[in-house]
């Protein structure tokens, strides 16, 4: 009886450790904090071509030319569309703040207006894909203040142990503010990036997966060249492929501005 | 008179000159010219079906190439063209006159029913680091306010639509200057507009003639036009403005001062007496020059952008309903107000927008109220990633109780292909600035390919 009772015991113990060894793995706020601490850049400027192909296959293609600028905590991001000729001339300008409210414009070169848009609605998706504002604004970083972090354990993905993080929204307002009840993020263990990440909507529904390709060094500076968004619920794909990315070159002050946007690169 | 014209053209295209030979040389790019170069062509095809009429309203064939060339970060040069073909030749029927269009702004008229237009030409360039700097034939806006103009007055219009074509389309871009530079958070913007180009009014066979704006004599009393007073000095009169904007405490805020002639004429009146003894009514448009302050705000709060314009015009004249009023005409400042509430919800927006027009004297001026009140409403919601859109326009004259509404649907067939199906229909009073077009209610279908 006692060797039944210690042979349960050992294969309880052994199971729980091949799905969660908790004991080996970085605290959840460690893993959060590296991997937001891991260096961007100050700049980047970089080509953007955005595939967005609907459940039928059906594919548009849009090419922009971004900008990026930290200062300090803060952040200006600046996007020109270059193709198709129809929307070439749209602009969009965002300035995230740490401490106060995010400023957004868009220039429509149809209206020749530049117009303020409210900041605050960060569930909202960006620019007709399959990624919100604030998945964006994140890039492959995790949010620090709108979750409640937890390890998983380690999985492999793309050939790299990464430790697997469960993120819920700290409140119900922010799950409404987010559009999620629930996301994963699997963090490569040795860079600190995130490879892959999964969605729910706020009643439960799996929602989307998010899977960064094509890491690769540039300018010293760890970047995925690719990201592809599958959202489940309507089959609706899009990919983000990068280009010609510098992270070296200063950006002047005076391309984040409202005349900048009017008057184009 | 025009030697001294063509003197002043040269040197303003010298320093022009100077001014892009100058930052050429600057910052160069390392790139190949294909990529320096931007070719793009848009082809539309617009036809509209009027209900009353039983007959097609338009039907539109547009091309608009576009070119640009960047010589380095700093210097390009931008330039836009327009082939336009109405084949029905209805919208404004026979030659279209350019009476209004300054010499340098003409289109090449083909017949009554093409046309060719350099829309834009201009070279921007940024100078001494902070300077953005664009000269050439551009179109520059002003102003918070859709569908309706309060600040947005410095490049005239073609009114072979009335107010339904894209601004984008009927603006008539002028020969100008921009300036822009910081003074520390404080952003300036100076222009010089030497263009004398004022509306394009149409044939008054034409559909969309506004014939609400124009006072009609009597009946049986004749009537002349006399010849436009058109400025014609290129620097006197030339007009002038300036645009301060800073953001203060999340607001958005300008400050915009313009020195301007009307585009719109005055219609002096004079009575004589033909050599019959029948009375003859002499009307003479004349271009007047105001000087118009204005000022713009806006602030998102939460999920809500609140936005507002105001401009007043200083001793504008109006024609006038008072049968002994001076030539016609009588005088008052004016005070133009907007206040509009755009909310956007994921795919959906919602945009309210209230107007008041107000006179500062009690004047007796023709087919308004002293105070004009306005209201528009726009609702639209994007489906499937941002393909399909459906979108209602509302605009309603709560004075006269005239309005349009515009209901439109448009799909993205793949990434430069869209097609477009949408309605105009007018209501109210036949002598209201809306309620006149009440026949001319239409349905549209439009194409639109790019590369």
């Amino acid at each position: 009886m006692n060797t039944l009772k210690i042979s349960l015991l050992a294969f309880a113990l052994i199971s729980t450790q091949s799905f969660v060894n908790t004991d080996s793995l970085p605290e959840a706020s460690v893993i959060v904090k590296n991997t937001n601490q891991r260096d961007d850049g100050q700049f980047l400027t970089q080509t953007t071509t955005l595939e967005l192909i609907d459940k039928r296959g059906r594919k548009k293609i849009q090419v922009a030319k971004s900008f990026r600028k930290y200062y300090g905590k803060d952040k200006a991001q600046a996007f020109f569309y270059q193709s198709p000729t129809n929307i070439r001339g749209t602009a969009f300008l965002t300035f995230d703040y740490v401490e106060k409210e995010d400023n957004r414009w868009l220039y429509l070169p149809a209206l020749r207006k530049t117009r303020r848009i409210s900041g605050s609605e960060k569930g909202d998706y960006f620019l007709g894909t399959d990624l919100t504002y604030e998945d964006v604004n994140l890039g492959s970083k995790i949010s620090e203040t709108d979750y409640h972090h937890k390890v998983m354990g380690t999985e492999v993905i793309d050939g790299r142990k990464c430790y697997v993080l469960e993120n819920i929204p700290k409140t119900d307002k922010l799950k409404k503010e987010l559009k999620y009840g629930k996301t994963k993020s699997w963090v490569d263990a040795e860079i600190w990036m995130v490879r892959k990440s999964e969605f729910w909507d706020v009643q439960g529904n799996f929602l989307k997966t998010l899977h960064i390709q094509d890491i690769k060094k540039i300018d010293g500076i760890w970047t995925a060249a690719t990201l592809h968004v599958k959202n489940h619920k309507t089959q609706h794909q899009t990919y983000f492929r990068f280009s010609d990315i510098d992270y070296k070159t200063p950006i002047d002050d005076g391309l984040f501005t409202e005349e900048s946007l009017v008057n184009g690169i | 008179m025009k030697k001294m014209q063509i003197k002043t053209r040269s040197t303003a295209l010298l320093v022009l000159l100077l001014s892009v030979q100058n930052v050429l040389g600057q910052d160069t790019q390392p790139s190949s010219w294909k990529e320096r170069l931007h070719f793009g062509l848009i082809s539309e095809i617009d036809m509209a079906y009027e209900f009353k009429g039983q007959k097609l309203q338009k039907s539109e064939f547009i091309f608009k190439p576009e070119l640009a060339y960047k010589f380095n970060k700093k210097v390009k040069v931008v330039g836009r063209g327009r082939i336009y073909a109405e084949l029905s030749d209805n919208l404004d029927p026979g030659e279209p006159s350019q009476l209004s269009v300054s010499d340098f702004n003409k289109r090449l008229l083909i017949g009554d029913r093409t046309e060719v237009e350099l829309r834009e030409l201009y070279v921007h360039a940024r100078v001494w680091k902070t300077i953005n700097l664009r000269i050439g034939k551009q179109q520059i806006v002003w102003g918070e306010t859709d569908g309706l103009k309060l600040l947005d007055v410095i490049n005239p219009q073609y009114f072979r639509e009335f107010i339904l074509d894209d601004f984008e389309d009927s603006r008539i871009p002028l020969w100008s200057v921009k300036a822009e530079f910081p003074i520390r958070k404080l952003k300036v913007q100076l222009l010089w507009m030497p263009d004398q180009t004022y509306h394009s009014l149409i044939d008054p066979a034409a559909p969309f003639f506004p014939k609400s704006v124009f006072p009609v004599p009597p009946p049986g009393i004749q009537t002349a036009l006399g010849p436009p007073g058109k400025p014609n000095d290129i620097v006197r009169d030339s007009d002038v403005g300036i645009k301060l904007s800073a953001l203060i405490k999340g607001w958005d805020i300008t400050a915009n001062y313009l020195y301007y002639y009307d585009d719109f004429p005055v219609f002096y009146n004079s009575l004589s007496w033909l050599s019959t003894g029948e009375p003859l009514i002499t009307i003479n448009p004349k271009y007047e020059r105001h000087h118009l302050l204005g000022a713009t705000f806006n602030k998102p709060i939460k999920f809500v952008t609140l936005r507002g314009e105001v401009g007043y015009t200083l001793d504008q004249n109006f024609a006038s309903t008072d049968p002994s009023a001076p030539m016609g005409i009588v005088q008052s400042d004016q005070l133009g107000s907007a206040i509009g509430l755009d909310v956007i919800k994921g795919e959906n927006i919602i945009s309210a927008q209230v107007f008041a027009n107000y006179l500062i004297r009690d004047v007796p001026a023709f087919n308004r109220d002293r105070v004009e009140w306005n209201v528009s409403l726009l609702l639209s919601r994007e489906f499937m990633n941002d393909s399909f859109k459906a979108e209602a326009i509302w605009v309603h004259s709560t004075n006269h109780g005239d309005g349009m509404l515009r209901p439109k649907l448009s799909y993205w067939l793949s990434s430069n292909v869209q097609v477009l199906l949408s309605g105009d229909i007018f209501y109210g009073n036949e002598e209201q600035l809306f309620g006149q077009f009440t026949d001319r209610s239409r349905v549209s279908t439009g194409f639109v390919w790019g590369i």
